[in-house]
C-alpha cells in the first residue's frame, strides 16, 4: 500500500472508510507476526477503531480472531501499543465473549503497569470481572483509587461505578477512599525538566481535576437512598471551593435538583448559590443551573419569584448568542420545554429566536420554530406559519415530522385558528416532497383537527378528497378512505365524498378497493338516505365481481348488512361498521394471553370478552386528549429520549421527571390500574362483586419517607367498594407479618356503608410491597364518605442471611397511623370529551352553584391541578394551564357518571388576590344529586 | 565492523528470531510458577491464571517468547487460538494429582493432532516431584501414553519448580531439538 493511500484512510474527515475486508486482514496478518512491529500495528488498530466508532460491525468469528490476534501483542512492552490495544479490547468487547482471556495480562497492568498503561488497564477491568471475580479486585481497586496520580484515580472511580450493578458490596467497602477523591486535589506527576516539561504546566493545566467528578458521580450512587447524606455532601460542596472541575460543578447542581425533587422547600436553602452559579465562567454550569431552577419553578411556581425566573430567563437569552453550536441547542431545549408550559414567560427570547429560524445548523433553526410555534399567540400565528411554509420545504424529514407535531399541537391549543392551520397541512400534504412517515403524520395531524374541531370537516374532507386523487401511498390513502366513511355521512354533500371513493374503487389496487368498499358501505349504513342508499347498494352489486377475491367479499358482506339493516329490529350492521364500544386494548391483551395460557378444555370455553373494559367513542376522544396534553408536557412526541446507557447505568440524577400536572403519566396509570383490579378480582371473595365500575388513583397517605409508604386506591362496584391499601416496608432489617388497615368511619352514626372483611399481608421482608384490602356494602348508589385509617401489624427481625425472620422470634404488635381517605363525588365520575363544551354546559338541566375561598398560599395552577384530580373529569379548551401574567382563569371540566352515564360539567372561575384564590363553581347536570355533590364536595 | 560481524553471526544462528514456545497443562500444575522461575530464577506466588502470561527471556543466545496459558476447564478451549507459528510445547503435569492423569492425557493428545503444533518439539515437566506420593517420569509418562507419539521428538523430565530441580536439564533438551531442527 503507497503512502498516498495511508493518508487518504488516516483524514478522518474525508468520509472514506478503509475497506473492512482488507483492515482484518492485514490485522490478522500483522497482528501474528513475530517479532512485533509496534508501531505499524498502532497504525492498524487505529484504522479498526475507525471502522468500528463508524458502526461497521465484524460476523462473530471474524470479531473474535481479530480479538485473539489483538491479545497477542501483550507480548510487546510499548506502551503506546499497549493503549491501543486496550482501546481494541473495549470495541471488542461488545461483540465477542472471549476478552475473558484477557485478565490476567489486564490484572498484571493494573499491578506494574507503567503510570500511562495503569488507567487503561483499570478501566478494562470492567468488561473482564464478573459478579464471582468482582471481589478479587477490591484491593487493587482500592489502592488506584487512592493513588495520588489523576488519570489512574478517576480510572478507578469510573471502574467502581460501572462495577456497581455487579457487585456493590465490593465497592462500598471503599467509600471513604472514593469520598476522599473528590477534596483531594491530584495533579499530575511533573516530568523532568529536559524531557517534557513543555507539555505541563506552561500550556496545559497540572490537572483537569475530572477525579472530583467522577468520585461525586461515584459516591452519589452509593448514596443516593440516603436523603441527609446527599444534602450533607450536596451542601458541603455548594460552600467549600474545592470544586476545581466544571462537570462536578454540573454534577452538583444534579444532586441539588435531586434533593428538590424529595423536598422542594430545601430550595430556599440552594438558592443563593445557585442563583450565583448563573454567571460561572463554563457554559455548562450556567445551562445545568438554568435548567433546574426552570424546571423546578414550573412544578413549585410559588417558590421562585418572577423577578428570579426572568433572571434565568436573561440568562439562557444571552447565552442563545454564543458561538458553541452544543450550548445554543442546550439552551433551545431548556426553553421549549418551558414554553411547553408557561410560553409568555420566555417571550422576551422571540427575536433570538426568529435570528436562528436562518441558523445553518438545522437542528437549531428547527428547534427555534417549534418553540416560537409554542410562543406564538393568536395573532402571530398566520405569520409564523407563512415563514414555516417557506422553510419546510427544504428541511429533510426528521426536522419536518418535528415541526408537523409542534403545529399539531398548536391546532389544539388555537383551536380558533384552525383554517390557517389546515391550509397549511393539507399544502404540505398536497405540495411537499416526503417520505411515508413524513406524509403520515401530516396526515395523523389533520385527523385530529376533524376529530376535535368539529367545524373544520368539511373543508378538510374536500381538501383530502383531492389529494387522495394523486397519492402514491397506500397507507396513507388507507387511513384517508377511513376517515371519509367515518365523517362523510355527517356532512353536508355526501354523495360528493361517495363519487370520490367510488373512483378509487376504479383506479386503484386491491388493498385500497377494499378500504373503500367499507367506507362506501358507511354512507348507506348510517345515512338515511334512500336514493343514495339505492345508488351504493347498485355500486357495490357492481363491485361484487371485482377480481379480488377480498374486495369482493367485502362487498358481499356489506351488501348483506345493507339488506339487514332494512329491518330494524338488528343492530348487527350498525354495531360492525360503528362500533358504539372499543376495548382497552392492553386489557384485552392480557385477557388473550392468559386465555391462551390456562387453556385446559382445547377452547371449548369461549373466550369471554365482557370482562374486557370496553369504552365509548366519547371515553376513547377523552383519553386520546389526555394523552396529548401529556405529549405536550412531557415532549415525547419531540423525541427528546436520552440516548440509553450500556449496562443501565443510571445516570445519577436524570431529569426525566417532566412536569407534573395532574395528567401526567396517565398511560402507565391506566395500565397499573388494569393490573391492580385483575390482581383483586383474582382473589375469590371479590368474585361475586362483578365488574369494577371505577378505580380511583393511587392517593398517598403517607410521607414519601416514612418507614411505611402507603398508598390507597378505592374500587367502586355495584354494591360494595374496596380498599385496597399498597404498603412498601422501608426498614432496612425489620419484616412485618399480618399487615392490615383498619378503617374507621369519620362519622359512625351516619355512615352507608357496612364493612365486610379485611384481607391482610401475611409477611414484608424489606423493601417488599404488598396489598391489603378492606370491603364494604353499600346501599346508596352514591356514598360519600370519609375514613380514619391505621396500619396494624407485627414487626420480627430479619436475619440478615437468610433474609427471613429469626426462627422463634415473636416479634411485637405495633400500628401506624396513616393519612384518611375520603370517597368522593369525583370517585363515581369519569373524565369524558365533547366537543363543544359551551353548548353541552347550556343544555344541561339541573344546575349548582358554589362558592370556595381558599386561604392557603396555593397557585392557580396548583388549584386547578387539585380540581382536575379531584373531580376526575376532563379540562376541555386547553383550560388546564393557567396564565402566568393574569390574576383570573376559567377552568373547563366535562365527565360522566360510571354508575348511570349521566353528564356533568363544571365551568369554574377563579380570581387570586391579596387574600387568596375565589373560586365560583358552576356544575351542570343531567343527575341533580351527582352535581350537586360534585360541586359542593370539590374542594 | 565489530557490530556487523556480530550480528551476522547472530543471523547465522537465528538469534534474531524469536522462538515461540507454549506452556500448557492442567489447572494447578505449576505453568506459570515455571515461567517465573525461568524468567527470574525465584518462586513466584501465583493465582489461576484466567487467560495467559506472556514473557520474552533470553535462554543461550536465542530470544524466547514463552506462552503460559491457564488451565482451567473453561479455558481450555482458548488454547488453540496461539497455535500458530509455535516451536514447541511444555506440557506440565502435577505428579500427585493421580485422579486427573487421564484428563491431562486426552487434553495432550488432544492438542498434538492439531495440524499446527505438528512441527512442534514437546517437553513433559512431571512436576511437584518434590511432593511425597508424586508419580515417578516413567510412570507418568506410562499414564500419558507418550510412547504412542510418532513423527515427534518428545522428552519427559521430572521437575519441582519449587525446588528449581529439572526445569533447565528439559529446556536444554528442548533448545537442542529446536536448534537441530527448526533453525
Ligand atoms: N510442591 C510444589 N508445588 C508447586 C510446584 N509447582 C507449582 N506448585 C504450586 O502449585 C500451585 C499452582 O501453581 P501455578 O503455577 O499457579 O499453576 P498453573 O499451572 O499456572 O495453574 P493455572 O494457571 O490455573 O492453569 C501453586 O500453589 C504453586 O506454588 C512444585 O513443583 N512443587
Ligand atoms: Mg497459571
Amino acid at each position: 500500500m503507497s503512502t498516498k493511500t495511508y493518508k487518504k484512510f488516516e483524514n478522518a474527515g474525508s468520509g472514506d472508510l478503509p475497506d473492512k475486508m482488507t483492515v482484518y486482514q492485514d490485522c490478522m496478518n500483522t497482528f501474528n507476526e513475530s517479532p512485533v512491529n509496534p508501531k505499524r500495528c498502532r497504525v492498524l488498530i487505529s484504522r479498526l477503531l475507525r471502522l468500528l466508532s463508524n458502526g461497521v460491525a465484524f460476523p462473530e468469528n471474524e470479531a473474535t480472531a481479530l480479538f485473539f490476534s489483538i491479545s497477542k501483542l501483550f507480548q510487546h512492552q510499548n506502551d503506546a501499543l499497549r493503549q491501543a490495544v486496550y482501546l481494541a479490547i473495549k470495541e471488542l468487547s461488545g461483540m465477542s465473549e472471549d476478552v475473558l482471556m484477557a485478565t490476567s495480562s489486564i490484572m498484571k497492568d493494573v499491578q506494574n503497569g507503567s503510570d500511562l498503561v495503569k488507567p487503561n488497564a483499570i478501566r478494562a477491568l470492567t468488561y473482564v470481572l464478573d459478579e464471582s471475580t468482582a471481589f478479587s479486585a477490591e484491593r487493587l481497586l482500592k489502592s488506584a483509587v487512592v493513588s495520588k496520580h489523576p488519570s489512574i484515580s478517576s480510572a478507578a472511580l469510573c471502574t467502581s461505578y460501572n462495577l456497581l450493578p455487579i457487585s456493590e458490596v465490593t465497592i462500598k467497602r471503599f467509600a471513604n477512599e472514593a469520598q476522599e477523591g473528590i477534596s483531594d486535589l491530584k495533579q499530575f506527576p511533573s516530568i523532568p525538566y529536559d524531557e517534557h516539561s513543555l507539555l505541563v504546566g506552561e500550556f496545559y493545566p497540572n490537572s483537569t481535576y475530572m477525579a472530583q467528578y467522577h468520585a461525586i458521580g461515584l459516591i452519589y450512587q452509593l448514596k443516593k437512598n440516603d436523603k441527609m447524606a446527599i444534602l450533607k455532601l450536596a451542601s458541603q460542596l455548594a460552600n467549600s471551593n474545592t470544586l476545581k472541575n466544571q462537570l462536578a460543578k454540573v454534577q452538583v447542581v444534579k444532586l441539588i435538583d435531586d434533593l428538590l425533587a424529595r423536598d422542594p422547600q430545601l430550595y430556599r436553602q440552594f438558592e443563593e448559590i445557585l442563583l450565583s452559579w448563573l454567571t460561572n465562567k463554563h457554559e455548562a454550569v450556567q445551562i445545568e443551573v438554568a435548567k433546574v431552577i426552570s424546571t423546578f419553578s414550573l412544578r413549585n411556581p410559588r417558590l421562585v419569584s418572577p423577578e428570579r425566573f426572568s433572571y434565568i430567563v436573561t440568562t439562557l437569552q444571552s447565552l442563545l448568542a454564543v458561538p458553541r453550536v452544543s450550548t445554543r441547542f442546550a439552551v433551545l431545549r431548556i426553553l421549549n420545554k418551558i414554553a411547553m408550559v408557561s410560553p409568555e414567560k420566555i417571550a422576551v427570547c422571540n427575536a433570538e429566536l426568529e435570528t436562528l429560524i436562518n441558523d445553518s445548523n438545522r437542528n437549531i433553526s428547527t428547534y427555534a420554530i417549534t418553540i416560537l410555534l409554542k410562543t406564538g399567540n393568536a395573532s402571530n400565528i398566520a405569520s409564523l406559519i407563512s415563514r414555516i411554509t417557506r422553510f419546510i420545504h427544504d428541511v429533510s424529514d426528521d426536522f419536518k415530522i418535528i415541526i408537523i407535531d409542534a403545529i399539531r399541537t398548536l391546532s389544539l391549543n388555537f383551536p380558533q385558528e384552525w383554517k390557517s392551520i389546515v391550509k397549511f397541512l393539507i399544502d404540505v400534504l398536497k405540495n411537499s416532497e416526503g417520505g411515508l412517515k413524513f406524509k403520515n403524520t401530516v396526515v395523523e395531524a389533520i385527523i385530529d383537527i376533524v376529530s376535535f374541531i368539529p367545524e373544520s370537516k368539511d373543508m378538510i374532507l374536500e381538501s383530502l378528497c383531492d389529494f387522495i386523487e394523486d397519492c402514491e401511498f397506500n397507507e396513507i390513502l388507507v387511513r384517508i378512505l377511513h376517515l371519509l366513511g367515518k365523517e362523510g355521512p355527517y356532512t353536508s354533500r355526501p354523495s360528493l365524498y361517495v363519487r370520490h371513493i367510488y373512483n378509487r374503487v376504479v383506479l386503484e389496487n386491491s388493498i385500497i378497493r377494499s378500504a373503500a368498499v367499507v367506507a362506501l358501505a358507511k354512507f348507506a349504513l348510517t345515512k338515511n338516505d334512500p336514493t343514495l342508499k339505492e345508488s351504493i347498494v347498485s355500486l357495490l352489486n357492481r363491485i361484487a365481481n371485482d377480481q379480488d377475491d377480498e374486495v369482493r367479499d367485502r362487498a358481499t358482506i356489506a351488501l348483506r348488512l345493507i339488506e339487514f339493516s332494512e329491518d330494524d329490529s338488528t343492530t348487527v350492521a350498525t354495531e360492525l361498521i360503528e362500533p358504539k364500544y372499543f376495548y382497552d386494548l392492553p386489557s384485552l391483551e392480557a385477557k388473550l394471553n392468559n386465555y391462551l395460557n390456562t387453556n385446559d378444555d382445547s377452547f371449548k370455553t369461549p373466550f369471554d370478552a365482557s370482562s374486557v373494559r370496553r369504552f365509548t367513542e366519547d371515553e376513547v376522544k377523552a383519553i386520546e386528549l389526555k394523552r396529548k396534553q401529556e405529549q405536550a408536557l412531557t415532549g415525547t412526541t419531540e423525541g427528546t429520549s436520552e440516548p440509553g446507557a450500556k449496562k443501565a447505568k443510571s445516570e445519577s440524577t436524570t431529569d426525566n421527571k417532566g412536569f407534573a400536572g395532574p395528567s401526567v403519566g396517565e398511560d402507565e396509570q391506566e395500565l397499573l390500574n388494569t393490573k391492580y383490579a385483575e390482581k383483586l378480582l383474582a382473589i375469590d371473595q371479590f368474585k361475586e362483586y362483578g365488574k369494577i365500575i371505577n378505580s380511583s388513583k393511587p392517593v398517598s397517605l403517607t410521607e414519601s419517607e416514612a418507614e411505611f409508604v402507603v398508598n390507597g386506591i378505592k374500587h367502586i362496584f355495584k354494591d360494595n367498594i374496596v380498599f385496597q391499601f399498597n404498603i412498601t416496608n422501608t426498614l432496612p432489617n425489620v419484616a412485618l407479618d399480618n399487615v392490615s388497615v383498619t378503617c374507621t368511619q369519620e362519622d359512625p352514626e351516619a355512615s352507608q356503608l357496612e364493612e365486610l372483611f379485611t384481607i391482610s399481608i401475611d409477611r414484608l421482608l424489606p423493601t417488599d410491597t404488598g396489598s391489603c384490602y378492606v370491603s364494604f356494602q353499600k346501599n346508596d348508589e352514591l356514598v360519600i364518605e370519609g375514613f380514619l385509617n391505621n396500619l396494624l401489624f407485627t414487626t420480627k427481625d430479619v436475619d440478615p442471611n437468610t433474609n427471613e425472620p429469626y426462627e422463634g422470634e415473636e416479634g411485637f404488635q405495633d400500628e401506624y397511623e396513616i393519612d384518611s381517605l375520603y370517597i368522593s363525588a369525583g370517585d363515581y365520575v369519569t373524565g369524558s370529551f365533547i366537543g363543544n363544551f359551551d353548548a353541552a354546559f347550556d343544555e344541561l338541566p339541573a344546575e349548582e352553584i358554589a362558592v370556595f375561598n381558599i386561604q392557603e398560599n396555593l397557585s392557580l395552577q396548583e388549584v386547578i391541578d387539585k380540581l382536575v384530580i379531584n373531580s376526575n373529569c376532563l379540562p376541555l379548551n386547553n383550560t388546564q394551564f393557567a396564565p402566568n401574567d393574569s390574576n383570573s382563569h376559567t377552568l373547563k371540566l366535562f365527565g360522566k357518571s360510571v354508575l348511570s352515564g349521566s353528564k356533568v360539567a363544571l365551568l369554574i372561575k377563579m380570581i387570586r388576590s391579596s387574600k387568596g384564590i375565589a373560586l365560583k363553581v358552576q356544575g351542570k347536570g343531567e343527575d341533580a344529586t351527582l352535581c350537586s355533590d360534585l360541586v359542593n364536595g370539590l374542594m | 565492523m565489530g557490530n556487523y560481524f556480530s550480528s551476522m553471526f547472530d543471523r547465522l544462528w537465528g538469534a534474531n528470531k524469536e522462538l515461540r514456545i507454549l506452556i500448557l497443562g492442567l489447572d494447578g500444575a505449576g505453568k506459570t510458577t515455571i515461567l517465573y522461575r525461568l524468567q527470574i530464577g525465584e518462586v513466584v506466588t501465583t493465582k489461576p491464571t484466567i487467560g495467559f502470561n506472556v514473557e520474552t527471556l533470553s535462554y543461550k543466545n536465542l530470544k524466547l517468547n514463552v506462552w503460559d496459558l491457564g488451565g482451567q476447564t473453561s479455558i481450555r478451549p482458548y488454547w488453540r487460538c496461539y497455535y500458530a507459528d509455535t516451536a514447541a510445547v511444555i506440557f506440565v503435569v502435577d505428579s500427585t494429582d493421580k485422579d486427573r492423569m487421564n484428563t491431562a492425557s486426552q487434553e495432550l493428545h488432544l492438542m498434538l493432532q492439531e495440524e499446527e503444533l505438528q512441527d512442534a518439539a514437546l517437553l513433559v515437566f512431571a512436576n511437584k516431584q518434590d511432593q511425597p506420593g508424586a508419580l515417578s517420569a516413567s510412570e507418568v509418562s506410562k499414564e500419558l501414553n507418550l510412547v504412542e507419539l510418532k513423527d515427534r521428538s518428545w522428552s519427559i523430565v521430572a521437575s519441582s519448580a519449587i525446588k528449581g530441580e529439572g526445569i533447565t536439564e528439559g529446556l536444554d533438551w528442548l533448545i537442542d531439538v529446536i536448534k537441530d531442527e527448526q533453525l
